[in-house]
């Protein structure tokens, strides 16, 4: 019989399949195709839906600890040379594959409430198939160069997603960013792939981990070439899992309907650096100097990524730096060598913070009826307010999302994120020190965005602040638009919308509880050699001090964004923005490395362009046309070479040609 | 001659004795295309054309025929020798046969000739003005491109180059844009220039060692050159070559005739007539000259990345549309030259088939932009902005092909960017720091490319429509036949993609031969030791070549 495994490469296949096929449609039949909207909505969800019963299905296999499935075949291949792609299951992959078929799910049919009433609906689901597909292909790779294939495939599908609503400058920025950005970081993975399987002659992970470690120790491969291999490779994932600096892109990739951000920018894309950086722990384990830098930029990210969400009045923004902030935890901790402990903090970050980015994209919904579909008005937090009596549903699931991200036991960021601290604290201490201060900055920034969203009064009819805010974001007075009168309150939006977040909510809730430090049921599927050492050094001596001082600081985070926010006790505006307004405008301007990008890098590389382009034409160019005019002698130059003399002289050459062929032919 | 060369003869001597007579699948190829458009001047036509197009589309569709033909019947892809041998004697005295033939360099190309040729007599449907000429020079640029590729002596190569020059040219100065005549000179005096180079390499070689003169690839290929005359023959047909291909600074001549071509015509120049420069270097400079090719290879890679950074710098500042296309394709050259220089079998077969990629992905390039400008009647991209929206189809069309230039995974331009890098990064002719240092500098084209092709899209296609634009132009979208030639050009660019030993199989052994031929010239060339910055010292193997390489590396 066949095993769930050997059908893994189904997995990808089959939604690939669905988004190829409605993708030729759109094409061919265009007008006949973007009517089928249901039909084509329900095939694909059925595509991803096939894909997620045989990921659990495989899942449930790997619970018996079988050897890893792996299948592969000679792709491209030339000499002694062979590039190998194929297909690879164990428990890690597994655990993905479950995770991201799950949540493409939900995304798909909140979705389908989301996207209702745009015209590109039949597009949009076409996208996110093909996202699915690619993604599920990353997961299930056997080696660096299929990851490389498929990570360039969902940079794609991001860039296309972005830039959904094209007809948007914001989007079409945003998206072009995201993509460039992230090139830069597949600039070092290529180099360091390459560089790898010039070092191993191998593409595979294990593979290459054991033969890098032979050849550092027979003195073929001097330690600091490896070590900046290692580097290299690290790039992409810096890139896609946006680590400082290259982080750059995913606050602006909110420009991007919600369901992506929810699915894409927040749950599974980003998550793949991490992903890649625990496929990579054979490699990387052998390298100190790696492994240290590794976590640096995790804690850097964690704390950049915390400390602009504290300022942040876009609601989806302040979800993007959060976003950053916890990715900066997961590989911290892949830095502390405790992949397991990054992984599961992943798993569960996936299920709260998906469900926090469709709860936003919920009451960016619910607002657009009150504001109009303009961004900047729909998503700013002081137009919102008091949403909580007018959607319940997503008021609570939001909530629930915020305890779980602030680590409150016994919900699921709790046990994730004291893990990744735990083991930081025995690695390096002071970033320890740095991820514990952030676990306090993101228990604030969660229930300001908490407050200020959902309780108080409601401020969106305010039209005077929503013309200072147009006027703030350069957009000038609203423009009148076709729909016809503006509710004067928001709904709560519809099932398909409601019930993800309500799917969510549980394993947002229970999740963590699989990954108790006493009893990691997680840690017994990924490494049980690892869980079991876990269990063993278990003491509530060492757990509760830890567990309890990150609570605390939870608690006081909390407390800070109750006083301010929910009481009104404390004015942060005077007592602490107007007392250190250069904090404050170094916070607000993201640490202003927009800014540096934008001046070194952007118009750094137009001028140098423009340079070239200038050298082009007049030098190079200038030399052709001069040796030309010279030898022409017609004083007047190419450009004045007029009709009939130019066709004359072509006739010549080729004459003489023609010529010097008969001359020869008579020897 | 080294021993592989009794191993390249040695098939071919049973193809000719077995086969006695066998249909001369090349010479039809060759002149079936120009016999039928020497015809066109009798088809009865009502002054529209359509007769015409469609008499052209016909003769197009069954050359391709035939050389699909000639691949499955007379092409064995395992095979590194000639095969598909026809050869007749035309001047003796001279030593000039009608000798045609096809091994596992010109086989892809022959094939994608006629298959691009095709579709631009597709692309060429709403050429109104002197259909008669037009058609006429499509047809015969056809079978002199496949003569190109498919002849194997040396004279007569240098007969075809020079044939092929003259529809260009004509087709440049008739249909061109504004500065048509300027292009068309400018390409005509570059070219013709570099053919010079050509025709006396060719002479030199011919005569080289007295008695008759003999062109034949094969029997040049026998001889021994001495070094300097190596030398000094390769950098000569090193210029001719690198004109067409072309190469850094020698380019200056295609932006302006890209510019100004017509987009069938420009599906030519691009698909096919830069090809030619890189299988002549394959064909010349390395098969023949492979002596001088172990010296120069380093000077080619260089060359090779200098293309790839510079002209991906100049597409990103140009405001044309046509020119950052243009400069696009010199940038992609630079991978071929790249795989050519790598002396390794994946790096060369890389080029190969970048080469083949470049010429599908280029022509679905430019045949998007000759669509485009048909509506928007401009192709400054300042001029342009927010089109998406009435023309959603040419919208996705653009972005599938950007998506396939910038070397998108899944489509044939990433396979073989990725062979050329692993090619190179492994090859043992250079020291590590040489590779390093170019692998780094080429994969800066990784980033570069993105940052020119996705601006371009931004500014074409992305915003708020441009009223100007919208208010003078009727933005019809894309209609069939488009989408037709589209789809048909990535039909193979995906297929190559997903599978890439479709292709890479059908030259592999060919490949495989020239590079021990590479091998053996450059053990001559550079003795068992060589030094210095770019060679590098193989005073400590082990540190080159890593023992894990030496075994066969299984799984990937």
């Amino acid at each position: 019989m066949t095993s769930a495994s050997d059908l893994a490469w189904l997995i990808p296949v089959l939604p690939m399949l669905g988004a190829a096929l409605v993708g030729l449609g759109l094409i061919s039949f265009n007008r006949t195709v973007n009517r089928l909207r249901k039909p084509v909505a329900i095939f694909l969800i059925s595509c991803v839906g096939a894909a997620a019963v045989l990921s659990y299905a495989a899942l449930i296999e790997q619970l018996a600890a079988p050897p890893p499935t792996e299948v592969l075949f000679n792709w491209a291949s030339a000499g002694s040379f062979n590039l190998q792609m194929g297909f690879r299951v164990d428990a890690l992959g597994a655990v993905m594959l479950a995770l991201v078929t799950t949540i493409a799910l939900l995304v798909m049919v909140y979705s389908d409430g989301y996207m209702a009433h745009d015209k590109s609906y039949v597009r949009f689901f076409t996208y996110l198939a093909l996202f699915s597909s690619s993604m599920l292909g990353l997961v299930i790779s056997p080696n660096l160069l299929e990851i490389y294939v498929f990570w360039e495939l969902v940079g794609m599908c991001s860039y296309l997603l972005v830039g959904f609503w094209y007809d948007r400058d914001g989007a079409a920025n945003a998206a072009q960013k995201a993509f460039v950005v992230n090139r830069v970081g597949d600039f070092g993975l290529l180099l360091g792939i390459l560089g790898l399987f010039w070092a191993t002659g191998s593409f595979g992970f294990e593979e290459i981990g054991l033969r890098l470690g032979e050849a550092l120790n027979n003195g073929s491969v001097s330690h600091p070439a490896a070590v900046i291999l290692c580097l290299l490779v690290f790039m992409g994932p810096m890139a896609k899992s946006a680590q400082f600096p290259l982080h750059v892109w995913l606050p602006d990739a909110m420009e991007g309907p919600t369901p992506i951000s929810a699915l894409i920018h927040a749950a599974t894309m980003v998550a793949a650096g991490v992903f890649l950086v625990a496929r990579l722990q054979p490699i990387y384990i052998q390298f100190d100097e790696v492994q240290a830098f590794i976590a640096v930029i995790g804690t850097v990210t964690c704390f950049l990524g915390a400390s602009i969400a504290l300022t942040q009045m876009d609601l989806k923004k302040g979800l993007a730096y959060s976003t950053v902030s916890q990715l900066g935890y997961m590989v911290l901790a892949m830095g502390c060598g405790a992949p397991v402990a990054g992984m599961f903090h992943l798993v569960t970050h996936a299920f709260f913070k998906a469900m926090l980015f469709l709860c936003s994209g919920s009451v960016i919904h619910a607002m657009e009826e009150v504001v109009g579909h303009e961004p900047v008005l729909a998503q700013d937090m002081r137009l919102m307010g008091g949403l909580r009596r007018f959607m319940p549903v997503t008021a609570i699931t939001f909530l629930i999302g915020c305890v779980a991200i602030s680590g409150i036991p016994p919900l699921a960021g709790f046990w994730s994120k004291d893990e990744i601290l735990g083991q930081a604290f025995n690695a390096f201490p002071l970033l320890w020190a740095v991820g514990f201060l952030t676990a306090g900055m993101t228990a604030f920034y969660m229930f300001r965005l908490y407050f200020l969203t959902f309780e108080g009064p409601f401020r969106g009819s305010d039209v005077a602040l929503q013309a200072r805010l147009l006027a703030a974001a350069g957009k000038g007075a609203a423009e009148p638009e076709g729909h016809g009168e503006h509710a004067s309150q928001p709904h709560e939006s519809g099932w398909q919308m409601a019930a993800p977040l309500a799917i969510l909510a549980v394993p947002s809730v229970l999740i963590g509880l699989l990954g108790t430090p006493w009893h990691s049921r997680f840690a017994g599927l990924l490494d049980p050699h690892e869980a079991a050492e876990m269990a063993e050094q278990f003491s509530w001596a060492g757990f509760l001090p830890l567990a309890g001082a990150s609570v605390a600081i939870s608690i006081s985070g909390i407390t800070v964004a109750v006083l301010a926010y929910a009481l009104h006790k404390l004015d942060l505006a005077t007592a602490v923005a107007s007392r250190f307004p250069s904090i404050n405008a170094f916070l607000a301007n993201k640490w202003y490395l927009d800014a540096i990008n934008e001046r070194i890098f952007v118009q750094g590389s137009r001028k140098l362009a423009r340079q070239v382009l200038e050298v082009d034409a007049k030098v190079v160019d200038g030399v052709v046309n001069l040796t030309g005019l010279l030898t022409l002698g017609s004083g007047e130059g190419l450009k004045y070479f007029e009709t009939g003399r130019a066709q004359f002289y072509a006739l010549i050459v080729f004459g003489g040609v023609i010529a010097l062929v008969v001359l020869f032919s008579s020897f | 001659m080294p021993l592989d060369f009794a191993v390249v003869q040695g098939p071919l001597e049973v193809l000719g004795t077995d086969h006695a007579w066998a249909f001369p699948w090349l010479s039809v190829s060759i002149l079936f295309p120009i016999v039928a458009a020497l015809l066109i001047p009798f088809i009865p036509d009502p002054g529209n054309g359509k007769t015409i197009r469609w008499y052209a589309l016909g003769v197009a569709l069954v050359t391709f025929l035939v050389t699909v033909g000639a691949y499955l019947n007379g092409y064995d892809p395992s095979v590194a020798g000639l095969q598909l041998i026809e050869r007749v004697e035309w001047l003796p005295d001279l030593g000039l046969a009608w000798s045609v033939g096809a091994d596992g360099l010109s086989m892809p190309l022959i094939l994608l000739t006629s298959f691009i040729t095709a579709l631009a007599v597709l692309a060429a449907w709403p050429v109104t003005f002197k259909p008669r000429l037009f058609f006429f020079l499509i047809l015969a640029m056809d079978g002199g491109q496949i003569a190109v590729f498919a002849v194997q002596d040396m004279l007569l190569f240098f007969l075809a180059w020079e044939l092929e020059l003259l529809p260009v040219y004509l087709l440049l100065a008739i249909w061109g844009a504004k500065k048509r005549q300027y292009a068309a000179t400018k390409f005509i005096l570059y070219t013709a220039g570099g053919s010079v180079f050509i025709l006396l390499a060719a002479l030199a070689m011919g005569f080289f060692g007295g008695g008759t003169p003999n062109f034949e690839f094969t029997v040049l290929a026998a001889k021994e050159f001495p070094a300097r005359f190596q030398l000094i023959a390769y950098a000569g047909l090193l210029i001719a070559f690198g004109v067409k291909l072309p190469i850094v600074p020698l380019h200056t001549w295609l932006p302006d005739a890209h510019g100004e071509a017509t987009a069938p015509v420009h599906m030519l120049l691009a698909g096919i007539l830069l090809k030619m420069g890189g299988y002549a270097l394959l064909r010349f400079n390395v098969q023949l000259l492979p002596e001088a090719h172990a010296q120069f290879a380093p000077l080619l890679v260089v060359l090779g990345v200098v293309n790839i950074i510079y002209a991906a710098l100049t597409s990103f500042a140009q405001r044309n549309l046509k020119r950052k296309i243009a400069y696009s394709s010199i940038s992609h050259m630079g991978f071929v030259l790249i795989g050519i220089g790598s002396f390794s079998a994946l790096g060369t077969s890389g080029a190969m088939l970048q080469m083949v990629s470049h010429g599908l992905i280029g022509a679905s390039l430019f045949f998007l932009v000759g669509a485009t400008y048909d509506r928007t009647h401009t192709l400054q991209l300042d001029e342009m902005g927010g089109v998406g929206q009435k023309m959603r189809k040419m919208f996705a069309l653009w972005t599938i092909c950007s998506l396939a230039s910038l070397a998108l995974p899944g489509m044939s331009g990433f396979v073989s960017e990725l062979m050329v890098f692993v090619g190179f990064v492994n090859s043992e002719a250079y020291s590590l720091s040489f590779r390093i240092v170019m692998a780094a500098l080429a994969a800066v084209g990784v980033i570069l490319t993105p940052i020119y092709l996705l601006s371009m899209l931004r500014e074409i296609f992305f915003g708020k429509e441009n009223p100007e634009l919208a208010s003078h132009n009727e933005l019809v979208d894309a209609e069939p036949r488009e989408i037709y030639v589209i789809s048909c050009l990535l039909v193979p660019i995906i297929g190559i993609g997903l599978y890439p030993r479709l292709v890479t199989d059908s030259y592999r052994a060919s490949i495989e031969a020239l590079v021990l031929r590479e091998d053996a010239a450059m053990a001559r060339v550079l003795g068992p030791a060589p030094s210095g910055l770019i060679r590098g010292s193989q005073t400590q193997p082990v540190s080159w070549m890593p023992s894990a390489l030496l075994q066969a590396p299984s799984v990937g």
